[in-house]
């Protein structure tokens, strides 16, 4: 019992850490733009998808420029691999703004279709570029270390330590910084900030490309910490869990996000160790339910505002 | 005395419909398919067709119950799957494990969709925008794996229920007669669920559905009870979205948990944007749309496009059909977002108007036309 319980308490918190980037970057769009993002898993898999071609390009290159003898090749490789995927990815979630969510801001199920129908057509070109097997994209950390009596590979420690550092950051960024004070003013009265001179067009902009940057992250992170592959197939499973997550802790609201994705990634993994793997997908969904039922704006939402 | 009723019915009835031009359109449309299983006999493939269409009608009558709900109401629901799933394993699984004619299972599968409406419309009294749509959604998810999973002996698991050929609605006629005899079945309930769904709309509950679609504070404080008005719309659009269900099992045959995916419900959002959001008949033109747009198109013309631009691969033309798909379903959400059913109607309405303005006279006309300026 006690060993499943440090199972429980090791894993979970390895999978709240890499989790509470996606939900992030899913509750960050929300509260800026009142986007509804839809395709934000998609961004996750272009992230895992991205590191295994970058790394495909920039092993043969650095061992050209460096030599096949310079220490940890693979993983400097990998590194460099990973930041050329995040970026790659925030340019497409730039993109994605600027083709299929501009022309209809503000309309909220119009947003929801033409999200959704992009992350169909984003795993439409995976799969005819990649087919549908699965690809190995990891970044090579290797060893591991005992904690807690359980043996945890050194990767999921960075990725852990990595994603809780990167929250952090953002969050600092959007409280301190003037573009986060922007972004803030914007969630709270979109009309109110407009008249203070906030560029709603470009701050929503930015803010799609940080929160597509933030689930290529959390994906990067995933493969490498949990998976150790990529498919085309891993999309559905993060939206629905970023979903309960932002539910959980309140549409819009940072601190509840990270709250939300550890209480759905323990929940996740007390039913994986305890029951079994198949209902697991279930899980979040039904404890955002009970959630919501009982406190209708999550844990720390604000009210949802009607129509103005 | 019988003639002067005919004639003096056929004439009000002339009247009803050349009043106003979308009623005549939708009359010439309902007169195209009743003709259509004549237009297409001489193909070979006759049957299939048929069955086509048949599940175009029974997806035409889920994606106006959708509208109602979403449409007019504003409730949005991201899991309508729900009650189509539920329609169709309730009545197949009355039909095969207890041998219950279909006019026992399906009243009993409406009375439980109905209840199925009214509890998931409970949180509606709790929750509201984004967040309604989030919890309708996982009611289907969690219902698929209920299903694929667990009680194999009701549910049979991956595999799904059939029901036997015997116990279908029409087992005594030949093939195509039977698929004709189906299709204008599924017709006949699609025109009557249009008509009670749009006289419902139009009503007054309908008005009052607008108003809490509208402003929901205000129509409050107007002395509205709009908990009762939104299970209302609930319970309604339940019904008819069970009453798809129901079709599907007895006429498509078969009840499968894919029925609870969340493509299912994205189907009447696709089908409604297509159509136009709110009117009911947009809907159902565009569910054809998107019938003929998957099968016709999808299966016959674009392999040879491909094969014109000298791509014979098989797998990849599976991805490539859903990538064109969506692209054409992105291409129409931005470029009218209001529908392509509306489009017609609404330039029909102008041209009305300007015709009956022009009728009488000038003065009208010019103060109209500088209105419009």
């Amino acid at each position: 019992m006690l060993r499943e319980l440090t199972l429980i308490l090791v894993f979970g918190t390895i999978s709240g850490g890499i989790l509470s980037l996606l939900a992030l970057g899913f509750t960050l769009i929300y509260g800026v733009s009142r986007i509804l993002n839809l395709a934000h898993g998609s961004l996750y898999m272009i992230g895992a998808y991205m590191l295994y071609v970058f790394t495909s390009i920039f092993v043969p290159i650095f061992t050209s420029f460096l030599g096949s003898s310079f220490p940890n090749l693979d993983l400097v490789a990998a590194i460099f691999a990973a930041l050329a995927a995040i970026g790659f990815t925030g340019g497409v979630g730039a993109i994605l703004y600027i083709a299929t969510i501009h022309p209809i801001i503000g309309d909220e199920i119009a947003t929801m279709v033409s999200t959704v129908t992009s992350a169909l057509i984003i795993q439409q070109i995976i799969l005819i570029i990649f087919g549908s097997t699965f690809y190995p994209a990891s970044i090579p950390i290797q060893g591991s270390s005992l904690i807690l009596g359980v043996t945890v590979g050194n990767k999921a420690l960075v990725a852990l330590s990595a994603s809780l550092i990167l929250f952090g950051f953002v969050a600092l960024f959007v409280n301190k910084s003037k573009i986060g004070k922007a972004m803030k003013a914007l969630s709270q009265d979109r009309e109110a900030a407009m008249l203070m001179g906030v560029n709603t067009t470009k701050l929503f902009l930015l803010a799609m490309a940080i929160s597509a940057m933030l689930a290529a992250t959390a994906g990067i992170l995933e493969v490498t910490a949990l998976t150790g592959t990529a498919a085309a197939w891993m999309w559905l499973h993060p939206l629905a869990s970023s979903f309960a997550i932002v539910i959980l802790g309140g549409l819009g609201s940072i601190k509840g996000s990270l709250i939300g994705s550890f209480i759905i990634a323990y929940s996740e993994t007390v039913v994986k160790i305890l029951v079994g793997g198949a209902i697991t997908p279930v899980v979040p969904l039904v404890v955002m339910m009970v959630i919501l039922l009982i406190r209708s704006k999550g844990l720390f939402g604000k009210r949802v505002e009607m129509e103005d | 005395m019988i003639k002067s009723y005919i004639t003096r019915g056929f004439s009000s009835f002339v009247a009803y419909v050349f009043d106003v031009p979308s009623r005549l359109l939708a009359f010439l449309c309902l007169l195209l398919l009743l003709l259509l299983p004549l237009v297409i006999k001489g193909y070979t493939a006759h049957p299939y067709y048929l069955r086509i269409l048949t599940g175009a009608n029974i997806l035409a009558i889920f994606a106006a119950s959708w509208d109602l709900l979403v449409g007019r109401t504003g409730q949005i629901s991201l899991g309508h799957a729900l009650f189509y799933g539920v329609g169709a394993y309730t009545s197949l699984i009355l039909a095969t494990r207890y041998n219950l004619p279909p006019w026992v299972t399906i009243p009993f599968a409406l009375l439980l969709g109905v209840l199925v409406a009214l509890l998931i419309g409970l949180p509606c009294t709790r929750v509201k925008g984004p967040y309604l749509a989030l919890v309708t959604m996982t009611f289907p998810l969690i219902m698929y794996t209920i299903v694929r999973s667990s009680l194999p002996k009701i549910f049979h698991g991956e595999l799904g229920i059939r029901l036997p050929f015997k116990k279908a609605l029409f087992p005594f006629l030949h093939i195509i007669q039977q698929r004709t005899a189906e299709y204008y079945l599924s017709l006949a309930i699609l025109f009557i669920s249009a008509v009670i769904l749009y006289k419902v709309a139009s009503s007054k509950t309908g008005i009052v559905f607008i108003s809490i679609l509208d402003d929901e504070v205000s129509s409050k404080a107007c002395g509205i009870n709009v908990t009762k008005y939104k299970l209302l719309s609930f319970a309604i659009s339940g019904l008819f979205g069970t009453l798809a269900g129901c079709l599907q099992g007895y006429l498509i045959r078969i009840a499968s948990p894919p029925m609870f995916l969340l493509t299912v419900s994205f189907i009447p959002i696709v089908v409604t944007y297509f159509g136009g959001m709110g009117t009911i008949y947009g809907p159902i033109v565009g569910t054809y749309v998107y019938a003929m747009l998957d099968n016709f198109f999808f299966d016959v013309y674009f392999p040879q496009l491909l094969k014109w631009g000298g791509i014979e691969a098989s797998t990849v033309l599976g991805y490539l059909e859903l990538l064109v798909f969506s692209l054409i379903v992105l291409i129409i959400v931005l470029k009218w977002p209001r529908g392509i059913a509306r489009l017609v109607t609404d330039k029909l309405e102008d041209l009305a108007e300007a015709r009956d303005l022009d009728e009488r006279g000038p003065r009208i006309w010019k103060r109209y036309k500088t209105k419009g300026q």
